[in-house]
């Protein structure tokens, strides 16, 4: 038997090391290797030396300490103090599971190998089962020669792969430093943290760079610092089509007087549409409608909504269910984000999150467009929305998709997404709203396509009065 | 006496730091045929071995030794990188650790597998006598 699959199953037989972020562990194939050796990277204020500090007090407990050593880049005291605002920081654990301990005066004085020293002899004497080094990369400024990094890299590298310990050494790495510095061949993992600058708000994200003997989830995950540390948001893949996966036969009335009969009955269950009108054809209305009926048959119903606030919704909903006033609208849920404010993998997680806990069966987003406005390029709103259309099908959830057609209101600017074209291939059923303007203002609705359904090709006109739109 | 049979220096380094600590007596051979030899001359309490050694692997040195008379009742601990607790089991190992190196579980084992000697080799041996103080 050669030695690396025996290696491998090794690793894959262990427990993982928690970072202390379900979501970080998603992706990370279940958290760290146990006894390896990482490098978490990233430009300063990317988050790395709190994710570094939330794993080390997720794995404070047993009979062995974590160790946390800071080198020359923050003093212990700022470290600390910054630390105590986070609720994962635990006082009792401090200086007894947690020991936090500063390398840097020795290293200037003795150089980078003060390091080695200081670690060998807290294996030794401490026995730690978790050691964070922040920051690492200070070796290279405390160093003579490149062959004196290298003996280093080699020395500790040895020191810490014989003995039973995690080590995550922290560092302000760039990309390119992974070809330039040898510290990244002894690594069997990288995580990076990178930020993305947008025109009013800044987006960061994590990505797994390497993980030895082990899988994990590639690609950008979004990131959002809170009380709670590093919160992270994976990003959204396809599901696995299950075994005897089939499309329900079964329809599921819109709540919209005159479209069910367009659409041959209804919706079928665990399809998505794609609604497609501009500012003021009745889309909003229209998705309130559509979860109206869905809780008044018991259905749980999530509303995601990116443009008006809960108050002005509320208003909208009150207008149209005057009677469900006063019940609290048990079946119906509301996400709302603002669209300033919107990041979208963090908006999938809390939408997933619901779907889980209410048991949703529809949903209505309302609008994608500002999902789209929200990603950093096109390719990733269409693979997002792919797979977000995937797990609807997957788990039987009816949805409409809303899109603002900007290109043919009444400003006539050009069309919010480009891959408008790739995104109604995306969807079951595309339906379209117009407005005509005249004298008077004068709607109309058509379906465009029903994926394996039959439908009323005819335009029919629609008006939107107090109690909603209805199809004439 | 244990007799560690390693070529990784940082393992070697913990093993002498850890074993002595716990009060044994350590000597080292960096490959198969010279721990032969050495099992032969010292007649060690336990040899703790790698697998991934040069010249003998640490398990036909297992065979060999637990095959021969005069080294059959020296306890044998691989101590490996390797998953092959079955294939050191097959070779007629005490026992089987898995790297890396945890001192509890190192020193929880040699002990093991000193206890579990007969009480006649046991009550000779200086590692037990040293374990029993």
């Amino acid at each position: 038997m050669s030695a690396a699959p025996d290696i491998i199953a090794a690793a894959n037989s262990t427990t993982r090391i928690s970072t202390g972020n379900r979501e970080a562990d998603l992706v990370l194939g279940g958290g760290f290797l146990p006894s390896s050796i990482n490098i978490v990277m990233g430009e300063p204020g990317t988050g790395k030396t709190l994710f570094a500090e939330q794993l080390l007090f997720a794995n404070a407990d047993g009979d062995r300490p974590v160790l946390y050593l800071t080198t020359l880049s923050e003093p212990l005291s700022k470290v600390i103090t910054y630390l105590q605002r986070f609720h994962f920081y635990d006082e009792s654990k401090l200086g007894t599971a947690v020991l936090y301990e500063d390398v840097g005066a020795a290293m200037a004085e003795e150089g980078a190998g003060a390091l080695v020293s200081h670690i060998r002899s807290a294996i030794e004497t401490l026995g730690p089962k978790l050691i964070v080094v922040d920051s690492f990369k200070v070796i290279h400024d405390l160093s003579s020669s490149p062959r004196e990094i290298r003996e280093l890299i080699s020395t500790l590298g040895g020191l810490l792969s014989a003995y039973e310990t995690t080590t995550i050494l922290v560092g302000e790495y760039r990309s390119e430093d992974i070809a330039r510095y040898p510290e990244f061949a002894v690594a069997d993992g990288i995580v990076e943290f990178a930020r993305q600058k947008r025109t009013t708000t800044d987006e960061r994200f994590l990505r797994v760079s390497k993980l030895r003997g082990s899988s994990y989830l590639e690609g950008l995950h979004a990131i959002h610092i809170t009380a709670d540390g590093v919160q992270v948001y994976p990003r959204l893949v396809s599901p696995a089509i299950p075994k005897g996966y089939r499309i329900s036969d079964e329809r599921v009335g819109t709540g919209i007087s005159g479209l069910d009969e367009m659409l041959d009955g209804g919706l079928r269950r665990g399809t998505t549409s794609l609604v497609i009108g501009p500012t003021g054809s009745g889309k909003t209305t229209m998705g309130l409608q559509f979860a109206l009926a869905a809780a008044a048959v018991n259905e749980p119903t999530l509303y995601v909504n990116f443009q008006e606030n809960p108050t002005q919704l509320g208003n909208i909903l009150n207008a149209l269910d005057p009677a469900g006033r006063g019940e609290g609208r048990p079946y119906l849920h509301f996400l709302y984000s603002s669209a300033v404010e919107l990041q979208i993998d963090r908006t999938i997680v809390e939408m997933f999150s619901i779907f889980e806990a209410q048991g949703i069966r529809r949903v209505v987003v309302d609008a994608v467009g500002d999902l789209a406005m929200a990603a950093s390029d096109q390719q990733r709103i269409h693979d997002y929305l792919y797979a977000l259309v995937q797990r609807f099908a997957v788990r039987e959830i009816t949805a409409l998709l809303m899109l603002e057609d900007t290109a043919s209101g009444p400003l006539g600017n050009a069309a919010p997404l480009e891959a408008f074209g790739r995104l109604s291939y995306i969807c079951d059923n595309l339906i379209l709203l117009q407005v005509n303007r005249g004298k008077r203002l004068r709607r109309s609705i058509s379906i465009y396509k029903t994926r394996a359904s039959h439908h009323d090709d005819k335009v029919h006109p629609f008006r939107i009065t107090e109690t909603g739109v209805h199809v004439e | 006496m244990i007799l560690c049979v390693e070529r990784d220096p940082y393992v070697r380094e913990l093993e002498t730091f850890f074993l002595t600590e716990a009060g044994f007596s350590v000597t080292f051979a960096e490959d198969g045929v010279k721990a032969l030899e050495l099992a032969q001359q010292l007649h060690p309490d336990v040899i703790i071995t790698e697998i991934l050694v040069p010249r003998l692997d640490g398990l036909a040195l297992c065979r060999r030794l637990k095959s021969d008379p005069a080294t059959s009742d020296i306890a044998v601990l691989v101590f490996s990188l390797l998953s092959a607790e079955s294939r050191a089991e097959d070779a007629g190992a005490d026992a089987f650790l898995h790297k890396p190196l945890s001192p509890q579980v190192l020193k929880e084992r040699v002990r093991n597998v000193l206890l579990a000697r007969s009480p006649k080799q046991a009550g000779k041996s200086s590692a037990v006598r040293e374990l029993r103080s």
